[in-house]
């Protein structure tokens, strides 16, 4: 099952926490700098996916792993679109490709709802996150990976707000995530 | 006054750069007052900022109880700010849960499907048993809500109330199977209910195995890949138990192998048919034959170098798996994932060593070994330059590190990246148990082995376990707190203890470490302390094994410098031994004649000794002090006895003071010490008498007191230390440190080259002088070695001589099949102590020359019955330790962890029996449900009460000026507050209430235990209810 999605920007101030498991407000903020440490120090052209933090190795996963233990979240996926990263924890009955798949989905989800997203839509509409991410994934298991409806089930709860019109493009944010520079896995 | 929406926050929050915090904390003072407006619309735009902050990390648990005001309110808009709160701020450990049933039972049926699936969607974040016991009855119906995002949300809120009651599924499971069955059921439901049984098949997979029919219907005939991942992921769980699956199995997976366009489809497919052991063994050879190869190779080509990294590494990960069941078809790929280990992508390099680890065999330990030495080398040394330190400077850099703490490490970073300490430091682990495992049955050359640790203790990072303030804070992971530098360190000892023939080259390693120690510490600030590990083991090595030391003296001398500056209490007392012992050798000699010199010498030495060991007799830490009070007293008597006896002159001959020559080595000159199996002193008998709990001294509290009063003299650098302890620093290691840096840098040759780049690339230039010394000096006489012509004037060797001559310049000398002659040793330069390549240069094809030595490793000593000491076979030291770590680990529970174990108890199997004994019981259900309404009524009631409390807190304390951000903080304030500020009256009456309603719930047969979530409470209660008894104690009396 999926543990935590994160969402955060490149000097690491989080746009989206949501932790499937209750955890001190603390402690989920240790986790998320130490995720975004490893996240940020990535050479270019590596893999998607982050050895795990210390925070999680120590109390986890010995590598003698003799009987299988999938409770344990092992796994750390993270995409990351021009300001933000993304990140999945999970455990081993998850696919690792499927989910960089699935982030991609949000993260198009997100796209439609908001017309061609930026940084600023997702820090003023946290809530609209939210929603999207609640059509797509309850309780740490995904239930949608089917764009439609993800976004017509976001709709249904309520008009989502527009961008501020006084808060322009131009804020250095670049425009759009670039989506259209990543390669897409087919996993759909 | 005006109130803030979230917009007006946030764009504040982007105005104010630098001063955020003081803006968070006004941010915060206003939205804790306009909380508590009676306006909902107010009371709502509060919470969401404050959820808002919360992600920043501002805690929020205090607004619990507003969060459930919101919550309730009947506007969809703001009931669903209300239920992102709880979900975002609700902790176990959260007071006001209880409350909530009603609540999310009244949502739950509601008739919008919007506002029914808010409740949903939160409760897995909320659940309690106690709460899934209330709320499952009004969840079964969405079940079979029209609305098919219901539906689907639904089954996965069972599955997380089943996690914690697992009871929940005896009532759920049957419905969900239905929903499963249905044909015309939603296709994105039965995709919810698949990824639902995905997580519940590998706790039991013995209740799915009925659903394969139509689970492989699925698989066959869905098109949907994001189930079809997961279904192959359930059938691998599902097949060891049922092989005739594996039959059916095979055709689609294979087909699906060759035909889909999607990479994790591929990926899983082979993955499934690794994991659900259809690999391999059975009956139908050749079609497993077959799709095995077919998988390796696909996973090969995963893998190749070219290939996309993602790929690169859940392939590793896919071997992982394998290596376990077919260990024979990962060796067929070494070449392919001995390149991952170098790749420079951190994640795909653990998984590779992973994965190398378990391949180790004497064959390829060396070139394993080397590879990972080279990174290790390479990146120490490019951390070196960005500090603009020449050589590691153990212990500026420990305070560098401590002070630039998590959050990042903002230094550039040109080439080859410093690696992260924690893998650093998982990499020398790993090193270290390839090298000794199976009590180093893989190791062929011990030499070696010894070079190899001398060079990782000076790549080690330093142990940060001094800084206990972080300690405090959070858990520290355990393995960066043990010192590695330590684990090295008893590598060498247990060379020198086990292996007799390595005792010489082991304890010149051991020499040689405290000689870097002195000199780092002496090169630095007097004040700062010596940390590494290594020390203990190394410095035991020295004492015990003295005779074999190059330099005894220069030994004493350094340890003597480095005594004040140990903090460790258990190195101090290893090390005050090895002085003494150091010293009795020195001084003990027996048969030297007693003349002015020695005599001078010895009280000279003697005095300097005692000068160090003195200030120890007043160390807090007992063993240390024991020791050298001990050790001091004898030596003044010794040195007494020295002055009193005078020289031998010409004519008298005069002996050297018995105390010196006999006494003292008499000490330590005993039995031979050998290493003692992991245990064995359990199997020590108890000898009868022995009374551990008898106190040693009646008054022992006195005398600690006293002893408290004791202070450690203040450690000054004096004169007379500078004047003995201040040394040139050894040359010979750092003057060869450009040539290395070269080396380092220098491109490899040709990929696959490794086993030919010399180790020069991961040794430091003057191990490897020594080692090319040594070899000379072994080969000398060996006349399939030829030796270095320039130890006679700089010309090449005759034969190269004649061979330029008759065949001009261009001859490629390797090529020639006799012998194999590697110029590039010569061409390096190393001067006249060059030789040519060693037979461990030459890359394994060709036949390996037998190990010179073989030497013997001896077995642990142990007691008779020693069948419980040794508990796994056998292994050094170091490795059972850290086995037992993981050990411990393992049963800790990780941090997001989601425990599913209850869930392995519960039967699920619906014919028969099981379904006469479903404890879903209607009427059951009706009778708890009048108790929890009565019980709600309570707490409604209760609720109030708590509130006016509440308020007249906050009127009499006003608010508070700063929100607190740390939970813990924020949570014994207010239980202070309300504890004793609050109002004896109201407070008490609250307390009373309390227990009476628990006393009511504790009737109910049903065991509804509402009172459970709030601890908080329950402690004010005792300790009222101590009170009360204290008073009834003093009526009585």
């Amino acid at each position: 099952m999926i543990n935590a999605f994160l969402v955060f920007n490149g000097q690491g101030q989080p746009r989206l926490t949501k932790f499937y498991t209750q955890l001190d407000t603390s402690i989920q903020q240790r986790l998320i700098s130490e995720i975004f440490t490893l996240v940020s120090n990535r050479p270019q052209g590596s893999c998607n996916f982050l050895p795990l933090p210390p925070l999680l190795a120590a109390s986890g996963t010995s590598q003698s792993a003799s009987e299988p233990h999938n409770d344990v979240p092992s796994l750390v996926t993270y995409r990351h679109y021009a300001t933000l990263y993304f990140i999945i924890i999970s455990t081993s009955t998850e696919s690792p490709l499927a989910l960089i798949d699935l982030i991609q989905v949000y993260v198009e989800s997100l796209d439609r709802l908001f017309e061609n997203v930026c940084e600023l839509d997702l820090i003023f509409n946290f809530e609209t996150l939210h929603a999207a991410l609640g059509e797509m994934i309850v309780g740490g298991v995904v239930i949608e990976t089917n764009l439609e409806r993800i976004v017509s089930g976001v709709r249904a709860q309520g008009t989502v707000a527009k961008r501020p019109v006084n808060e322009g493009r131009g804020a250095g944010l670049g425009s759009g995530l670039g989506m259209g520079g990543n390669f897409v896995w087919h996993g759909r | 006054m005006f109130e803030k929406s979230l917009y007006d926050l946030i764009r504040g929050l982007r105005n104010h750069k630098g001063t955020e915090k003081e803006y968070i904390q006004n941010c915060l003072k206003e939205c804790r007052s306009e909380i508590r407006n009676q306006d909902m619309d107010v009371k709502a735009t509060a919470l969401l900022k404050l959820i808002y902050l919360e992600m920043v990390g501002h805690d929020m648990s205090w607004a619990s109880f507003h969060v459930l005001e919101v919550m309730s309110s009947p506007k969809y808009h703001q009931k669903r700010v209300g239920y992102l709160g709880a979900v975002q701020s609700f902790r176990p450990d959260t007071e006001v849960l209880m409350l909530a049933t009603n609540l999310l039972k009244k949502d739950l049926s509601a008739t919008l499907a919007t506002t029914m699936s808010l409740p949903i969607a939160a409760l897995p974040h909320i659940i309690t048993p106690s709460l899934a016991l209330s709320v499952l009855a009004d969840l079964l119906p969405r079940l079979s809500h029209s609305h098919p995002a219901i539906r689907k949300k639904t089954i996965v809120t069972l599955y997380r109330l089943a996690l914690v009651y697992p009871e929940t599924l005896r009532a759920a499971w049957p419905k969900i199977k239905e929903r499963l069955m249905d044909k015309n059921e939603d296709p994105s439901v039965t995709a919810a209910i698949v990824n639902v049984v995905v997580e519940l098949g590998w706790r039991r997979p013995n209740d799915f195995l009925p659903l394969a029919p139509r689970l492989f219907e699925l698989l066959v005939d869905s098109g949907n890949n994001w189930m079809a991942i997961k279904l192959i992921k359930l059938f691998a769980t599902l097949t060891p138990l049922e092989p005739r699956l594996v039959r059916k199995l095979l055709p689609p997976l294979t087909d699906l192998i060759r035909t889909t366009p999607a990479m994790s489809l591929l990926y899983e497919c082979i993955n499934g048919i690794i994991q659900g052991g259809i690999l391999g063994d059975g009956e139908d050879f050749s079609a497993r034959e077959e799709i095995a190869s077919l998988c390796v190779s696909k996973l090969r080509g995963m893998i190749s170098i070219n290939s996309d990294p993602n790929l690169k590494y859940v392939a590793l990960l896919a071997f992982n798996r394998i290596v376990v069941t077919h260990p024979f078809l990962v060796a067929q790929q070494e070449d392919v994932i001995l390149e991952c280990i170098d790749s420079e992508d951190i994640s795909i390099r653990i998984k590779a060593l992973d994965l190398v680890q378990g391949m180790v065999s004497s064959d390829n330990l060396v070139s394993i070994v080397s590879r990972l030495m080279r990174q290790l080398k390479a990146s120490s040394a490019s951390s070196d330059q960005q500090n603009g330190l020449q050589r590691p400077d153990l212990e500026t850099d420990s305070s560098d590190e401590a002070s630039i703490g998590p959050t990042g490490k903002s230094k550039s970073q040109e080439h080859a990246p410093p690696l992260p300490e924690d893998y650093t430091v998982d990499v020398i682990g790993r090193i270290l148990y390839m090298c000794s495992q199976g009590n180093y049955a893989s190791l062929s050359d011990f030499d070696w082995y010894i070079d190899v640790l001398t060079q990782l203790i000076r790549i080690t990072p330093v142990p940060r376990a001094v800084d206990s303030d972080s300690e405090l804070s959070a858990p520290v992971p355990k393995y960066l707190a043990t010192d590695i530098s330590e684990r090295i360190g008893n590598e060498i000892r247990n060379m020198a203890v086990k292996v007799k023939a390595m005792r010489p080259a082991a304890v010149q390693a051991a020499e040689l470490i405290i000689t870097r120690l002195f000199r780092l510490s002496s090169e630095s600030a007097s004040s700062h302390l010596v940390v590494s590990g290594a020390l203990k083991p190394t410095a035991w090595v020295a004492g015990e094994y003295a005779f074999q030391l190059s330099s005894p003296d220069d030994t004493l001398g350094n340890l003597l410098h480095l005594l004040p500056r140990i903090e460790n209490p258990e190195i101090l007392a290893t090390c005050l031994q090895t002085i003494t012992k150091l010293f009795s050798f020195i001084a003990g000699d027996d048969r030297a004649q007693w003349t002015a010199e020695r005599k001078s010498n010895m009280s000279l030495l003697m005095a300097r000794v005692i000068h160090v060991l003195e200030p120890l007799a007043f160390h807090p830490y007992l063993e240390v002090q024991e020791r050298g009070v001990e050790f001091t007293e004898l030596l003044k008597l010794t040195a007494e006895a020295a002055s009193g006896q005078a020289p031998s002159t010409d004519d008298l001959q005069q002996d050297p003071p018995l105390l010196l020559t006999q006494a003292i080595p008499s000490l330590f000159n005993g039995w031979e010490l050998n290493s003692v199996a992991l245990g064995a002193q359990k199997n020590v008998p108890m000898p009868e008498g022995l009374d551990l709990d008898e106190p040693i001294h009646s008054n022992l509290s006195a005398l600690l007191a006293q002893a408290d009063s004791l202070m450690l003299p203040a450690q000054d650098e004096d004169e007379f230390e500078a004047y003995y302890n201040q040394k040139a620093p050894v040359t010979s290691i750092a003057s060869n440190e450009p040539a290395i840096k070269r080396l380092v840098e220098a491109p490899e040759e040709v990929s696959g080259s490794y086993q030919q780049a010399g180790e020069e690339s991961y040794l430091d230039a003057d191990i490897v002088a020594r080692r090319k010394a040594e070899r000379a000096e072994r080969n000398r006489d060996d006349p399939f070695y030829i030796l270095e012509s320039s130890r006679s004037g700089g010309t090449s060797t005759p034969i190269h001589n004649i061979l330029q001559k008759e065949n001009g310049p261009g001859l490629d000398i390797d090529s020639i099949p006799i012998m194999k002659l590697d110029l590039e040793t010569v061409s390096t330069g190393l001067g006249d102590q060059g030789t040519l390549a060693s037979s461990r240069q030459q890359p394994p094809s060709f036949p390996r020359s037998k190990p010179r030595q073989r030497a013997m490793v001896a077995a642990d000593e142990t007691l008779g019955g020693s069948g419980p000491s040794t508990p796994r076979g056998y292994d050094s030291e170091n490795n059972s330790d850290s086995f037992a770590k993981a050990r411990v680990k393992k049963l800790k529970q990780s941090l997001l962890q989601v425990d599913s174990s209850h869930l392995g108890h519960l039967s699920l199997d619906t014919s028969g029996q099981a379904s006469d004994e479903l404890t879903y019981d209607p009427e059951k259900q009706q009778r708890d449900e009048a108790e929890m309404a009565q019980a709600m009524k309570e707490v409604q009631r209760l609720r109030l009460e708590m509130q006016r409390a509440n308020e007249r807190i906050q009127v009499a304390q006003g608010v508070p000026a700063e929100g607190v951000i740390v939970k813990k903080k924020a949570k014994s304030k207010k239980a202070k507050v309300d504890g004793e500020g609050g109002g004896e009256p109201s407070g008490g009456l609250a307390i009373t209430k309390m227990k009476k309603k628990k006393a009511v719930e504790g009737d109910g047969s049903s065991g509804v235990a509402v009172g459970e979530p709030v601890k908080a409470r329950k402690k004010k209660a005792k300790r009222i209810v101590q009170l009360d008894e204290g008073t009834r104690a003093v009526e009585s009396l």
